[in-house]
């Protein structure tokens, strides 16, 4: 029963680290309908620019912070200066455009900072504490509760403010969004620059664990796809739940069932997919989307 | 009369070009080093890959990202016949039909999901890919991977190995490209673009969506395998690395800016898939991932229709330009086709047009 709690834990833990890329893919996805599968790269870069800053002399938290800004701005000048040329063309073209990003900010990672593993400070103490007989690390419990509150804030945002609301609208319908008198331009600058700083923390809570290297989050990042597709991309509770889910379940799996092991646990969120698509296409926790013509 | 010595222009300059490419690619091997053979012939590998995922991807808008699968389970299948010593004709057909049986298989699931949701299935196909060749270690070798030599040139050729390769691959090129060439341009094609453009509107047409996408689908699955077979006939080894996800989107990108739904656009997609790596590695191994996003990027931002509309683009700038400044206008030099209309018709809509604006 204690091994069975602790794989539970651990499962949590590396569930919350998919579940905050998935919510910028879902911000992303919210504010222009595009995946971008530069997610995971450019909260590698955010993480980049928190070390430089450490280096710098700057403490952790504020360096964070910077990154953050940083990372906001960004995110915004990509969707300005890349990323609008091809919005509303050719989705192909558009998910090619994300990859090639991708390409872009390992390599640019990469120049700067070399392809060797760097040792990136944790900001929770590296403490363990026991709950229910599982040993639980204060920082995986402190990243757990940092991406549920992140999650909160998210959906707050978007059913309880103006600006997220503004973000659906654009998302919704940009042309009658435009007639309503929405800068419907910035909005979209806005929705990438928050995605940008969602992954910038997502970056800074794995990089203690993982350390630095220009593809730390390649492997979080397929995850991370798989919950977005699981949950709904229109909802960011759904897309926690089914990455807790993934984590949880492919560790019970390696453990449990010999066949599959750890090599090819990576295949379990995808046979769900499957089987739970096949089922329910919009998703879990997805609305169904109505076509008319 | 006119319309039919223009059609008779073309088809003459056609077969003329035609003879030409096809006498330039058999006597090609005989004269070039060996290295540019090999060059070629995993040019012509990929191009077969990438011609099958231009037909479910550009054809029938579907998003694949595990094409990459298939060529590697052609490959292990062509490996595992060759070192079983079956005919190779029976290799070559295992090597496709297995892989379309498997992206049937896929197909009927995934293709009754809309839309990004086609992507993740597919996205898993290479990433479960991966450790399961290396489970499978019967039949795969395992992560060493494993090799099978079957195109060492026969004593009685007189070529060297290289120049064998070349024909074999130009041989299932050819006939990939005549195939996909017929498949596109027919009933089927049709059917793909409307698929592609709006569902609703091909079931009121009498076209089943869902066969429509399983077919595409199926058609890329077996190219792809034929893929794999070529891919082992070039480079005679096959490992799990072959088929990592991260070819599968370099697979991705060449169709992308070879150009989507155009089959030229799929052998220059393959050219760029080949040499790209090529060039980059040679201007810094260190700055390879951030040149191939820039050249990717910078491409797609010119150019969002692919490489292939390269020469439509240069030819609407040139031809904008001269009309402007001369209003007596010479057509654009360097299209031979288009030259005999506007002489032999010279009541023609664009004469009427230029001496309005004059």
């Amino acid at each position: 029963m204690g091994t069975f709690i602790q794989l539970v834990v651990d499962g949590l833990s590396t569930g919350s680290i998919y579940a905050a890329l998935a919510l910028a893919i879902v911000l992303v996805n919210q504010a222009t309908g595009l995946i971008n599968f530069a997610q995971g790269g450019m909260a590698v870069l955010s993480a980049y620019i928190a070390y430089a800053f450490t280096r710098l002399g700057l403490p952790l938290v504020l360096a964070i912070l910077a990154a953050v800004v940083i990372s906001f701005v960004i995110g915004a000048v990509i969707e300005r200066f890349l990323v609008r040329r091809f919005e509303g063309g050719d989705p192909d073209t558009a998910v090619v455009v994300t990859i090639g990003l991708l390409s872009l900010v390992t390599g640019i990672a990469a120049i700067f900072w070399g392809y060797n593993n760097l040792a990136f400070p944790s900001l929770f103490p590296l403490t363990s504490v026991e709950i229910l007989g599982a040993v639980v690390s204060v920082r995986s419990l402190a990243t757990t509760v940092t991406i549920v509150a992140i999650m909160v804030v998210l959906q707050v945002l978007f059913l309880r403010t103006k600006l997220g609301l503004a973000l659906r609208a654009v998302a919704d319908n940009p042309a009658s969004a435009a007639f309503s008198g929405l800068a419907v331009g910035r909005l979209l600058m806005v929705g990438w620059g928050l995605a940008a700083v969602l992954g910038a923390i997502a970056g800074v809570l794995v990089a203690p664990q993982l350390t630095l290297t220009p593809g730390m989050l390649d492997t979080a990042l397929v995850y991370a796809l798989a919950a977005v597709i699981l949950g709904g991309l229109s909802s960011p509770i759904g897309c926690v739940v089914a990455a807790s889910a993934i984590g949880v379940l492919e560790n019970l799996v390696a453990v449990y069932v010999p066949l599959i092991g750890h090599d090819l646990k990576i295949a379990v969120p995808f046979v769900l997919i499957f089987v739970i698509l096949v089922i329910r296409p919009q998703g879990l926790f997805g609305r169904k989307v109505v076509v008319r013509v | 009369m006119p319309a039919m010595s223009s059609v008779l222009a073309k088809r003459s300059t056609r077969v003329i070009l035609t003879a030409v490419v096809a006498i330039a690619l058999i006597v090609a091997p005989l004269i070039l080093p060996a290295f540019a053979n090999q060059t070629l012939v995993r040019i012509g590998v990929y191009a077969v890959a990438v011609l099958g995922l231009n037909i479910v991807m550009g054809y029938t808008g579907q998003v694949n990202l595990g094409q990459i699968f298939f060529v590697g389970l052609g490959a292990y299948v062509t490996a595992y016949g060759v070192n079983h010593d079956w005919n190779i004709i029976l290799v070559f057909v295992a090597a496709c039909v297995v892989p379309g049986i498997v992206g049937l298989l896929v197909a009927l699931a995934a293709a009754r999901l809309g839309g990004l949701a086609i992507a993740m299935v597919t996205i898993a196909l290479p990433i479960v890919g991966v450790p399961l060749a290396k489970r499978l270690d019967e039949f795969t070798g395992g992560s060493q991977g494993t090799s099978a030599r079957f195109t060492d040139a026969p004593d009685w050729s007189g070529l060297y190995n290289d120049q064998w390769q070349f024909y074999i691959v130009l041989l299932v090129t050819v006939g990939a490209f005549l195939l996909g060439r017929s498949l596109v341009r027919g009933k089927y094609g049709r059917a793909f673009g409307v698929v592609k453009e709006n569902e609703a509107v091909a079931a009121s047409m009498g076209i089943s969506p869902y066969r429509t996408k399983v077919l595409a689908f199926t058609v890329a699955s077996i190219f792809g395998g034929a893929s794999g077979f070529l891919y082992l006939a070039a480079v005679q080894y096959t490992s799990p690395e072959t088929l990592s996800f991260g070819h599968s989107i370099s697979l991705v990108a060449a169709m992308v800016i070879g150009g989507a739904g155009s089959i030229i656009g799929a052998l220059i997609g393959g050219a760029y898939y080949v040499f790209v790596p090529q060039l980059t590695n040679a201007i810094d191994p260190n700055l390879t991932a951030i040149s191939q996003g820039a050249i990717l990027l910078v491409v797609l931002f010119l150019l969002p229709q692919g490489l292939v509309s390269l020469p439509r683009v240069i030819r609407r700038l040139s031809r904008r330009r001269p009309a402007r400044s001369t209003p007596s206008g010479n057509p654009p030099q360097n299209s031979p086709v288009h030259q005999p209309a506007p002489a032999a018709a010279p009541e023609g809509l664009e004469k009427t047009e230029r001496q309005d604006r004059s």
